[in-house]
């Protein structure tokens, strides 16, 4: 009950900060320069009909006067429409999140068992060979820019080899996961190196824990030691590194969705600043604060799952 | 057994989705330029100008060699005194299966000339649109319009359905929009792709000879060529220069350079110093080796440009010049002017950056400090329009052969954009603006658009510093595909040759 309770409240608490975030969105993309309608009608659009569009769209109300009619709709649940495509921003958002979403699960799987793998191979013998070698290789991931990698691989691997595709996100589910294969791929390479510098040094030292040696002594296994006590409790602070990179992998999802021409996101947000096309900005800026405070809570429920010292 | 019997439909789902994925009699282009309406009075940009033309047809059409020849319209009369144009119109039927009348006409060429028309321009000296009979349609002028055939086939000048859009407004050109053109809207996905398929009811029997057309938006360059080279794509608009050697030289894709009417100019503005001075802008004309900047630009596969308007429109002056690279010179022109050292502020979008260096390096080589500054496009504008701007390097096309538009556009002071914002404002150039627009003898007009270009280059209106072509990628997979110099895709006439 006291759990149900915890997510309650803390998705009470998400409400202001969602506000907050819509406050500061409107004012920033306020106080940028630059007219959505020229933007969209073109070089040598009339300056008459700019103006009388405008006007159709209530953009030349007060600033404090259009940001409360967006309140006002949005606690309706409207988030408006594009002023681009003259959309409702929920269609644009429902069709280009799905796919970052996709794309973010999709690095998350794979990058989570050469993780844990890989964690474990180092911190069994700290600076043996294997932990050198995944540390030079470590490095390197983490050296390479993601836009570069992700440029290389969808000329090797796409254009050279054919293998896979290099750009698009296709039908169906299996076309999804052929698709955004090296999309993933490529952000996977800078994400694991992270996690496993965090993993192997807290695995390391949870192995030095006089726990372990108590345990040892009264004659359990290395092994389920090591998977019953030293892995659990090693696994928390990564946990929470691995919430942050997943809010991150949000945002960041447009370096390679505009490398491999996928319509997510990333791609939606990055056009529609460029375009001053408000309320998708808006709407889209929104959709990531959620999704971020729901990985949060989530990583926090996990976190009491794993351990139970820590209560919700 | 058992598993086998599992992998099998698996596996051959697979394949039978790959099969559709490169779907057969469909061309596929990846462009940097998105579509963002579908209603061809909306917008101005090339990506709406690009799909207008597939899905709306025209009284007149234009071939892919820039000639007129009947679209829509049959035949056409024009009066003694040229204020009276009268289209005779063929059966034609839009996609819905309902008649296109005279009625549809005379609603879309008004519609385009009205308040809510994004370029009503071509058709300021219309009085009136209207439908005589069921197949009957009269244009009457105010005053007589050299260039009003072609205008007829402009790309806003689309014919769209009165009842439609009279019953559904704005919504009439949504995914469902009721078309005219070879094609019509089988998918809309905004931000993302335009999937058109062929129109059935369109007037022109046997074409379009593919079944249908996937226009992707591609913004990033590099992802376009990849595509390209991957097989992914059939055509990569606006191929970035230093890459296209790299796709002429894979198997299957040809980059023939189409012929544009893009001009690619640095636009100084003519109401704030140092640039107001007729000298300052020869000294910077002088400095800029303008045949090393298009060779280095483009890969040598621009022509330098000597005329305020591209080279590729009617009554071209090929004999007026800019003053020619003369660093000393120029260095001279400063010292007299007491201007040596005198800073100057480039604005520029990205994109532009090595254009800019180019510029910068040779400016400021004979004395000029330059200092480039790099603003998004909205920003951009907002600069250029509120004339908070130095110069700033840039270009343009023209969506017809006739120069009009393009004087009015660029040159003219009192045409609605005081030349392209840069606020030069010649009264010689303004009267010969409306003058040739009204005379129909050819040599007069051409006479006037030579004086026009002649004022303009004397004056340095605008530097001129190159004529592009579009470097535009195709697969050997299709043929007959070409982007006209008014920035339509010849798509109705392209064939599928190879897999």
């Amino acid at each position: 009950m006291s759990t149900l309770k915890y997510i309650c409240w803390r998705l009470l608490m998400a409400l202001p900060v969602l506000l907050g975030v819509s406050v500061v969105t409107f004012v920033l993309m306020a106080a940028t320069p630059g007219d959505p309608i020229r933007l969209l009608a073109g070089a040598r659009a009339d300056a008459d009909m700019i103006a009388l569009v405008r006007e159709r769209y209530g953009l030349d109300e007060p600033i404090l006067k259009q940001y409360f009619i967006y309140l006002k709709n949005l606690v309706q649940g409207d988030l408006g429409n594009s002023l681009r495509y003259r959309q409702p921003v929920a269609d644009l958002i429902a069709r280009h999140y799905p796919v970052t979403l996709f794309l973010v699960i999709y690095t998350v799987v794979l990058t989570l068992p050469p993780v844990v793998f890989l964690s474990v191979l180092s911190a069994r013998k700290p600076n043996g060979v294997a932990d050198q070698v995944i540390r030079v290789i470590g490095v390197l991931g983490l050296a390479v820019p993601v836009f570069w990698l992700a440029l290389l691989f969808a000329r090797f691997f796409g254009a050279q080899l054919g293998w896979f595709p290099v750009s698009g996100y296709g039908e169906t589910f299996s076309e999804h996961m052929w698709h955004l294969f090296l999309p993933a791929l490529s952000t996977m390479i800078w994400v694991v190196p992270i996690l496993v510098r965090n993993l192997r040094a807290a695995l390391l030292d949870e192995m030095n824990r006089d726990y372990v040696q108590a345990g040892l002594s009264k004659g359990l296994g290395r092994k389920q030691v090591f998977r019953t006590h030293v892995f659990p409790n090693s696994v928390l602070p990564t946990l929470n590194l691995f919430a942050v990179i997943v809010a991150y992998l949000l945002g960041g999802s447009v370096i390679v969705e505009t490398v491999y021409a996928v319509p997510g996101m990333g791609n939606l947000m990055v056009d529609s600043i460029l375009a001053r096309d408000y309320f998708v900005v808006q709407g889209a800026t929104l959709v990531f604060a959620l999704t971020t405070m729901l990985v949060m809570l989530a990583v926090d429920l996990l976190s009491t799952v794993i351990d139970p010292r820590i209560t919700a | 057994m058992l598993k086998l019997s599992y992998i099998l439909p698996g596996a051959a789902a697979v394949v039978l989705s790959a099969g559709v994925a490169c779907a057969d009699n469909i061309v596929r282009i990846a462009s940097p330029y998105k579509v963002t309406s579908l209603d061809p009075i909306s917008a101005a940009a090339a990506g709406n100008i690009e799909a207008y033309g597939q899905l709306y047809t025209h009284l007149l059409r234009q071939n892919a060699d820039g000639s007129l020849e009947p679209g829509l319209a049959e035949s056409w009369t024009i009066s003694d005194d040229k204020l009276v144009y009268q289209f005779e119109l063929r059966d034609a039927k839009f996609s819905d299966g309902s008649t296109i009348t005279a009625e549809d006409v005379a609603f879309s060429l008004t519609r385009a000339g009205g308040e809510n028309s994004a370029y009503p321009a071509p058709f300021a000296s219309i009085s009136e649109v209207k439908a005589v009979d069921e197949d009957t349609v009269q244009i009457i002028l105010t005053k007589p319009s050299a260039p009003l055939l072609a205008y007829t086939a402009i790309f806003n000048a689309g014919i769209v359905s009165k009842d439609d859009v009279e019953a559904r407004g704005e919504d009439a050109f949504d995914a469902n929009a009721v078309t005219s053109g070879p094609f019509t809207v089988q998918d809309w996905k905004p931000n993302d792709r335009l999937t058109l398929k062929a129109n059935p009811h369109y007037w022109r029997e046997g074409y379009p000879k593919i079944a249908g057309v996937d226009l992707i938006e591609v913004t990033d360059n590099n992802a376009r060529s990849t595509m390209m080279l991957a097989g992914e794509i059939d055509v990569s608009r606006d191929v970035p220069w230093p890459q296209v050697d790299e796709l002429n030289a894979a198997d299957n894709i040809s980059i023939p350079l189409d012929e544009s009417t893009v001009i690619v100019i640095l636009l100084p503005n003519h109401t704030a110093a140092p640039f107001d001075n007729l000298n300052i802008r020869k000294a910077a004309a002088m400095a800029l080796n303008r045949e090393a900047v298009a060779k280095v630009a483009t890969q040598g596969r621009a022509q330098v440009a000597n005329s305020t308007l591209p080279n590729a429109l009617s009554y071209y002056a090929e004999d007026v010049q800019p003053p020619a690279y003369d660093p000393d010179g120029a260095r001279a022109l400063l010292e007299a002017e007491d201007a040596v050292g005198t800073e100057i502020e480039l604005l520029i979008v990205p994109g532009r950056q090595e254009l800019a260096t180019l510029y910068k390096a040779q400016w400021d080589a004979v004395g000029f400090n330059t200092i480039v500054e790099v603003v998004d496009g909205g920003l951009w504008w907002d600069r250029v329009l509120g004339g908070e701007y130095q110069v700033t390097a840039t270009w343009w096309y023209n969506e017809t052969e006739d120069p009009d538009l393009a004087v009015r556009w660029a040159l003219c002071g009192t045409c609605g954009n005081r030349s392209y914002y840069t606020n030069y404002n010649n009264e010689r150039i303004n009267e010969l603006t409306d003058a040739a627009l009204h005379e129909q003898d050819e040599e007069k007009r051409a006479a006037m658009y030579h004086e026009i270009q002649r004022i303009s280059v004397d004056e340095l209106a605008q530097i001129p510093i190159y004529y592009p072509p579009h470097p535009n990628a195709y697969s050997s997979r299709i043929s007959g595909l070409t982007l006209t110099p008014s920035l339509q895709w010849t798509l109705e006439e392209t064939e599928i040759v190879g897999d």
